[in-house]
């Protein structure tokens, strides 16, 4: 995983160091770029989920994977979850939301993602970072026995927020991108 | 599979450009899961998606296209995208009255697209708050507005039923004042002031209106209203002349689910400011 986040820097640094420095706003092709790093970022996320919420993962390594998920998140993000039957819509930091996914009482659990992935716009906010949204599908089971216990399918709106940062290699300002992520809307879904 | 997706969505755009042999392919084909794909890439997603859509500036797959791209802002593509943004179990909005408004839109010597940042329009949340013991629901009016680098939503107004009826002038009004020499009994009249109820604001000065977002901050900032959950949130958009709608995200089976038109008006000279006025609950 720590080698993933050096490629994706040493990615971002070599994409975005060749516009310079200066550039406030981002090009088409520049948004492009970070539309991927976005994707890859919540490709993460569906990966790290998938394993908190398996029965195989050992304790120890899903608690792992908690930290290295809460890595991808801003400060302070939540997950409002709501359901179909249910208007209330509860809030969850996302440690507690991760904790509670690995605690599911079920003997078998199978996360599934939808092969769709939806990204809004980046859109400038008035502190010159970006924000966007990336839509997701998740399909979740869970199963004890030969039963199967429960079953439902979520979309999952999630926050990105895009940074422009600097950081000094071999006495060289370069500039890069920075993403991560931030509140997870969950709602139930019927297709 | 996209491949597969990507022509059914096409075939709902294009219903007779579709050969029957691969209509075929995707029936038998289909899978539980596959179904449940189609629906999703169907779904109008985000709000960004409905506008992109209206605009024609995305393919089926929800891809963004070049402004090079012969398909971008083509008007063929948005009077399909555009048939498929309304809520088709809405039977208040006559097919007449649909067809002229796409037809506005799309027309080739004058398009009318969305522009989110072009303003004339607005969201409305309803927000669940705890009261003491009572729950209540406050509606939001939120408004994007430019600041500094970017944008940012804010609370432009609130409708809250129990802040409309603090002070209403009526025909007693004009008889209810602190008589000019007031002052030299240390203004001690103030009392009928305030045991006057609703009627207090008589004597506040001439053109008092109560700040319902002043009023709703106070009771934020001593807890009287605690924050529950959002509970709704539509859309008004002002932004094609001539026309007012609202969209609604709707959670259901089927295709046509997501961000979609939920009404539809046409608005003739001076109705635009009325409606808003509506909306907001202003008198």
């Amino acid at each position: 995983m720590k080698n993933q986040s050096i490629i994706y820097l040493f990615l971002l640094l070599f994409s975005m160091s060749i516009s310079g420095l200066a550039q406030d706003n981002i090009s088409p092709q520049r948004k492009m770029a970070i539309d991927s790093l976005a994707l890859e970022k919540v490709r993460d996320l569906s990966k790290y989920i998938s394993i908190i919420g398996s029965k195989e993962t050992a304790w120890s390594e899903a608690n792992r994977v908690i930290e290295r998920t809460l890595e991808l998140f801003s400060e302070g993000a939540q997950m409002g979850v709501s359901t179909i039957n249910q208007p209330k819509v509860k809030y969850y930091d996302i440690r507690t939301y991760l904790e509670r996914l690995m605690a599911l009482n079920y003997d078998k659990v199978k996360i599934e993602w939808f092969n769709i992935e939806y990204m809004s716009d980046l859109e400038r906010m008035p502190d010159g970072r970006y924000v966007g949204v990336i839509t997701i599908y998740q399909r979740f089971e869970g199963s004890s026995g030969d039963k199967m216990k429960y079953m439902d399918t979520t979309k999952k709106d999630i926050t990105v927020y895009v940074e422009r940062k600097q950081t000094q290699i071999g006495g060289r300002l370069i500039g890069f991108w920075d993403v991560l992520l931030g509140d997870v809307r969950v709602i139930e879904t019927k297709p | 599979m996209r491949k597969y997706i990507s022509l059914f969505l096409w075939s709902l755009l294009f219903p007779f450009s579709m050969d029957g042999q691969n209509w075929n392919l995707i029936n038998s084909e289909q899978t539980s899961y596959e179904r449940e794909e189609k629906s999703f890439y169907a779904e109008t997603k985000q709000v960004n998606q409905f506008i992109r859509r209206f605009n024609a500036e995305e393919n089926v797959l929800g891809i963004r296209l070049s402004s090079n791209d012969s398909l971008y802002h083509s008007s063929q593509l948005r009077k399909n995208y555009i048939n498929m943004l309304f809520d088709n179990q809405n039977t208040s909005i006559s097919d007449m009255l649909k067809s002229a408004f796409i037809n506005d839109v799309t027309q080739d010597a004058n398009p009318k697209f969305l522009d989110f940042h072009g303003g004339e329009w607005f969201g409305e949340t309803f927000v669940k708050f705890d009261r003491g013991s009572q729950e209540v629901f406050i509606t939001l009016f939120m408004e994007l507005v430019k600041e500094n680098l970017g944008s940012k939503w804010v609370v432009g107004d609130i409708y809250y039923n129990p802040y409309e009826d603090l002070y209403g002038r009526d025909a007693g009004s004009g008889s209810r004042f602190l008589h000019p020499l007031s002052h030299e009994l240390d203004f001690m009249n103030l009392d009928r002031v305030f045991k006057s109820g609703n009627h207090t604001g008589d004597y506040f000065y001439q053109g008092f209106h109560p700040d319902k977002l002043s009023i709703f901050m106070y009771e934020l900032r001593n807890n009287t209203l605690q924050f529950n959950y959002v509970s709704g949130v539509k859309f008004h958009f002002f932004q094609i002349d001539g026309w007012y709608f609202e969209i609604t995200e709707f959670n259901r089976p089927g295709l046509n689910r997501g961000w979609l038109i939920s009404n539809l008006i046409k608005l003739e000279d001076g109705q635009k400011q009325k409606l808003i006025n509506f909306i907001y609950h202003r008198d």
